[in-house]
């Protein structure tokens, strides 16, 4: 066989091991960030016992959730109960597939690496629609149903903000738009309202508060979650953590440069240190919009279903269509 | 007429008189009530700071249609109901506390209920919220309300026989006469050893009792431990 | 062994004749029942299992097409305690919606008959274990006047400061509850710092923390220091800003004044129809105070105005609470003011036997409306009958009659907005 396929091939296994992997210690750094975070928007110490000011709080519980009882109810779709965390967390992983860590350390550089993005998160409300059917509990029903509203409303404002970036830059390839930024400098500027419409979409998109309705806590006790427990719930939790982790990288990698500097990148800077020196700017970024979702989660009460339809469907989309048009009359006239 | 008696001649005596907290004057009312109720009012008593009389009980829904409606009198509020039972041998009460704009005082109505067929009229049409003041009622005293849409108990188990805050029915581990006595409470939810109190003394209702006639004893026995 | 008979069920007791019932009905001014024999047909779904015992269970427990039954409670993370809230849902919307009470009864009122009337007061205290204050004070009011002694003014006063304390720490939590059952996670600990410096103002001065069994048949149990009120005044210099930090967070915020107004509204006349009194009716616009409306202990020696809001949603009622804090500062201030010294507990023998057939009724204003207490005597060291009307008890009726039309997610909202609390409720 072709010894080049065989390298790809094993390149290709290697990265998805590493990105597996790296959803993890990803999981357990946001849930210490919101913990702590948290405790002092609240005036509390937060964890503090566990490693040196309680830094190994979030790993112990994830090792926690190891050890608990796995419980199936008996009602329950026992296929398709079981299958349902790992929809969920399969289609955050994959997600990470393309994300722009540095220069040179892309999984799979796709040339369509934008729409496979798209296409791949919205898997995960299918994981949540069967999740919330196959409990046989009617919170985690309305829960499922509340997530499949939610996340299909607002993937079209998600998707629709970004095109008009797509159409300045002309490529749907994420290292491409890395390196249009650099030479015309971040996207940030050229769409500011893209920007505002993407990072309220992606926070209801991933069910992150104010948009937590599919959880709900205090509504529907845990939504689609209720009837899971011991790791099966850990895949649920985990998944959130690293989807956040997701959308933040997607959002610094399309409009706030990547893994670029805030000031010029030096180009000649390769290899090895450009990789580390990328990866610097590109993890200090997304912890940036990391800690911003989970200021608004201490901060915000949570919004109700029929204004967050109303949201999508009355705000978001019409000023992303706005947007879109006016970008590429802007393009056309310009010639940009 | 009624008449009407001072509470406390000999407070002063005693020297422990209590200075009035709100200085009312009840005359007005006193005259209000007598003028628009006449024969219903009767035992007319005041208090400091509570007018108080009786009526019978199969006139409430009238009275307390003119209290309420009356606008002299306009007792716009049920500020409480309560029921009272007197003993085995006695009568049960229900005692209204109703509150208006006109007179600073409250107004106390109380209405006997017999015993052997505890049997008033809902006011819920006169005060929503008198629903589960009257389902309390029922809960605790066995008292029905006729008329009240929705007279089920609202505290204890709807398969509890027995209504805990008559006289007759003492506490388990108070009193050796009780129907319950020597029993845990906590171990023994009382309606596994229904049999016990349905032989209690008192706390019947002509509707349980009739029930008795239907159901043979033996069913329900609870059968000891 | 025998088995229980797995048909028991008590007999309708609103069978009645029907005259009986249309002269009734019609006395009341009302139209007839409209339960009739078309009911007859029904079948049962869902729970209870059993047969329904009066026309509004079986309309209630009846489904059409298209709804199911949701079970909020018992067990469940917003509804404050052991309340089983059982909403018949149409998707999300809310059609009917019943309430299930006594998780949490522990017969008060029945133990009360068996304690002297000094031990009923601590009977009371874990009651509606946010006003534990207010819980005392009327029985103390209604005894007071069973034996008819007074207590001395320095002890009103200082109940008086007491009750006005609680106030302001439990409305105080009333707001960071709102909005945590509408999944703001940070005012209610904002909320729980600012009650921790009442509560230690409060154990302070009675040695407790929570259930203060601080009133005495006559007066209070401890006298005020001049360090307490030196204390006090530390507190007083401070509390404006955290209340203000907190209301901050809440009152202005865009999600919370669109989840709260317009929700759960009540008219003036439904709301006193209802019984409700307190804050949620005075948001109604009924300006219906005890302390004003029926003056106690020494409420009529203060200046104060009853505050009302008018629009009768959810925000009302959040923002009455806001206001009636601020004016319960206003009234400590007052209190401390006009402080006067003297003896703090009236002579009383240690058992109380007031005269046989003596009966009183002591009312307050609590911070969740009118709390008041019936109680009757037989000239023997416990009270014959004693009578509790807790205020979250009767304002929960009003729950059925908001939420009808409402989605499930404003339960919370609304019921948070009576601010209900299940150890009253239950008794």
């Amino acid at each position: 066989m072709d010894l080049e396929l065989l390298l790809g091939i094993g390149r290709f296994l290697l990265a998805t091991t590493l990105l597996l992997l790296l959803t993890v210690p990803t999981a357990f750094v946001i849930i210490q960030m919101e913990m702590k975070i948290i405790a002092q928007l609240a005036l509390r110490f937060g964890p503090n016992r566990i490693g040196y000011k309680g830094m190994f709080q979030s790993t112990i519980h994830g090792f926690k959730v190891l050890a608990k009882e796995d419980a199936v109810p008996d009602q329950a779709d026992r296929g398709t109960f079981t299958l349902a965390p790992w929809m969920v967390y399969m289609a955050a992983a994959m997600s990470m597939l393309v994300i722009p860590f540095a220069p040179g350390a892309i999984a799979a550089d796709f040339s369509i690496g934008i729409v496979y993005f798209f296409a791949v998160l919205g898997l995960s409300v299918v994981g949540l629609l069967v999740a919330g059917w196959a409990s046989y509990n009617k919170y985690s029903l309305l829960g499922g149903l509340r997530s499949a509203a939610q996340m299909v409303s607002y993937e079209i404002p998600l998707t629709l903000s970004i095109v008009g970036a797509v159409v300045l830059a002309g490529t749907l390839s994420f290292s491409e738009l890395i390196a249009w930024q650099r030479d015309h400098g971040w996207l940030l500027l050229w769409q500011p309202v893209g920007v505002v419409i993407f990072y309220i979409a992606s926070l209801a998109e991933i069910n992150r508060s104010p948009f937590d309705l599919v959880e709900a806590d205090s509504e529907l006790v845990a939504g689609p979650f209720t009837e899971y427990s011991g790791m099966r719930f850990g895949f649920f939790f985990f998944a959130e953590y690293v989807a956040l982790f997701i959308m933040s990288s997607i959002l610094i990698s399309l409009f706030f440069g990547g893994w670029l500097a805030p000031w010029p990148f030096p180009a000649e800077l390769g290899g090895f240190v450009g990789t580390v020196y990328g990866a610097f700017w590109f993890f200090l970024k997304t912890y940036i919009f990391v800690s911003i979702a989970v200021w608004l989660r201490g901060t915000l009460p949570r919004i109700r279903v029929d204004q967050l339809m109303g949201m999508a469907w009355k705000v978001l989309l019409p000023l992303a269509l706005v947007n879109l048009f006016a970008t590429a009359i802007a393009v056309v006239a310009f010639n940009l | 007429m009624a008449h009407v008696r001072r509470s406390r001649p000999a407070a002063d005596t005693l020297g422990r008189r209590r200075a009035l907290s709100v200085p009312i004057t009840a005359g007005p009312l006193v005259r209000s009530l007598t003028e628009r109720l006449g024969e219903d009012v009767e035992h007319l008593w005041t208090d400091e700071d509570t007018v108080e009389f009786q009526i019978d009980a199969t006139r409430v829904i009238d009275v307390m249609t003119v209290l309420r409606d009356d606008p002299e009198l306009a007792f716009f509020m049920l500020a409480d109901a309560a029921g009272v039972d007197y003993g085995p041998t006695e009568h049960l009460e229900v005692v209204y506390h109703l509150y208006s704009w006109k007179h600073p005082a409250w107004l106390r109505v109380r209405a006997r209920v017999n015993r052997a067929d505890p049997r008033i009229a809902s006011v819920t049409r006169l005060w929503e919220g008198a629903m589960f003041h009257e389902r309390e009622m029922y809960d605790m005293m066995g008292i029905i309300f006729v008329g009240n849409r929705d007279l089920r108990r609202i505290y204890m188990s709807p398969d509890y026989r027995s209504f805990p805050q008559r006289k007759d029915f003492r506490l388990p581990d108070d009193a050796a006469d009780s129907p319950a006595a020597g029993v845990n409470p906590l171990e023994r939810p009382e309606t596994w050893d229904l049999a016990r109190f349905r032989d209690a003394p008192g706390v019947r209702t002509p509707a349980l009792e009739a029930e008795d006639r239907a159901t043979t004893a033996g069913e329900l026995d609870g059968g000891g431990a | 062994m025998t088995t229980v008979d797995p048909d028991i069920r008590i007999p309708d007791p609103i069978e009645l004749d029907a005259a009986e019932e249309a002269r009734l009905r019609a006395a009341a001014g009302m139209m007839p029942s409209p339960a009739g024999p078309e009911y007859s047909g029904f079948e049962m779904v869902g729970i209870p299992d059993r047969p329904p015992q009066t026309e509004r269970e079986r309309e209630m427990y009846t489904l059409n097409e298209g709804e199911m039954l949701i079970n909020l409670g018992p067990q469940h993370p917003s509804t404050h305690g052991v309340l089983r809230l059982v909403a018949k849902v149409r998707g999300e919307v809310i059609v009917d919606m019943d309430l299930v009470l006594g998780y949490l009864h522990r017969g008060i009122e029945k133990l009360s008959e068996y304690a002297t009337y000094t031990a009923v007061l601590t009977y009371v205290d874990p009651m509606d274990y946010l006003s534990t204050m207010h819980n005392e004070h009327a029985p103390a009011i209604a005894f007071e006047k069973l034996y008819d002694i007074k207590a001395p003014p320095r002890a009103e006063y200082i109940r008086a400061l007491v009750v006005e304390l609680n106030r302001v720490f439990s409305h105080d939590l009333m707001m960071g509850f709102l909005a945590l059952d509408m999944g703001g996670l940070t005012p209610i600990l904002y909320s729980f710092i600012e009650r921790d410096e009442v509560v230690e103002l409060l154990s302070a001065i009675s040695g407790q923390r929570m259930l203060f069994n601080f009133f005495r048949v006559g007066g209070v149990n401890w006298d005020v220091s001049d360090e307490f009120i030196s204390r006090l005044s530390t507190w007083r210099s401070k509390v404006d800003k955290l209340i203000e930090m907190n209301e901050w967070m809440i009152s202005e915020n865009e999600i919370f004044t669109g989840r709260t107004k317009g929700l759960g509204v009540l008219s003036a006349e439904r709301a006193i129809s209802l019984g409700l009194t307190g804050p949620n009716l005075r948001a109604s616009g009924v300006p219906f105070d005890v302390r004003k409306a029926h003056p106690y202990s020494i409420y009529h020696e203060l200046e104060f105005d009853v505050i009302t809001q008018q629009a009768g949603d959810s925000y009302a009622r959040y923002m009455q609470r806001v206001a009636e804090i601020k004016q319960s500062i206003h009234l400590i201030d007052q209190i401390v003011d006009k402080m006067p010294h003297g003896p703090v507990q009236a002579q009383v023998p240690g058992i109380i036997r007031p005269k046989p057939g003596r009966r009183a009724y002591g009312a307050v204003e609590s911070p969740r409306g009118l709390y008041s207490v019936y109680a009757l005597s037989d000239g023997g060291p416990n009270p014959y009958r004693f009578r509790m009307r807790d205020p979250s008890f009767i304002s929960l009726q009003a729950m059925p009659v908001m939420m009808p039309g409402l989605l499930l997610a404003d339960t919370m909202a609304v019921i948070s907005s009576l601010d209900p609390v299940m150890g009253g409720v239950d008794k």
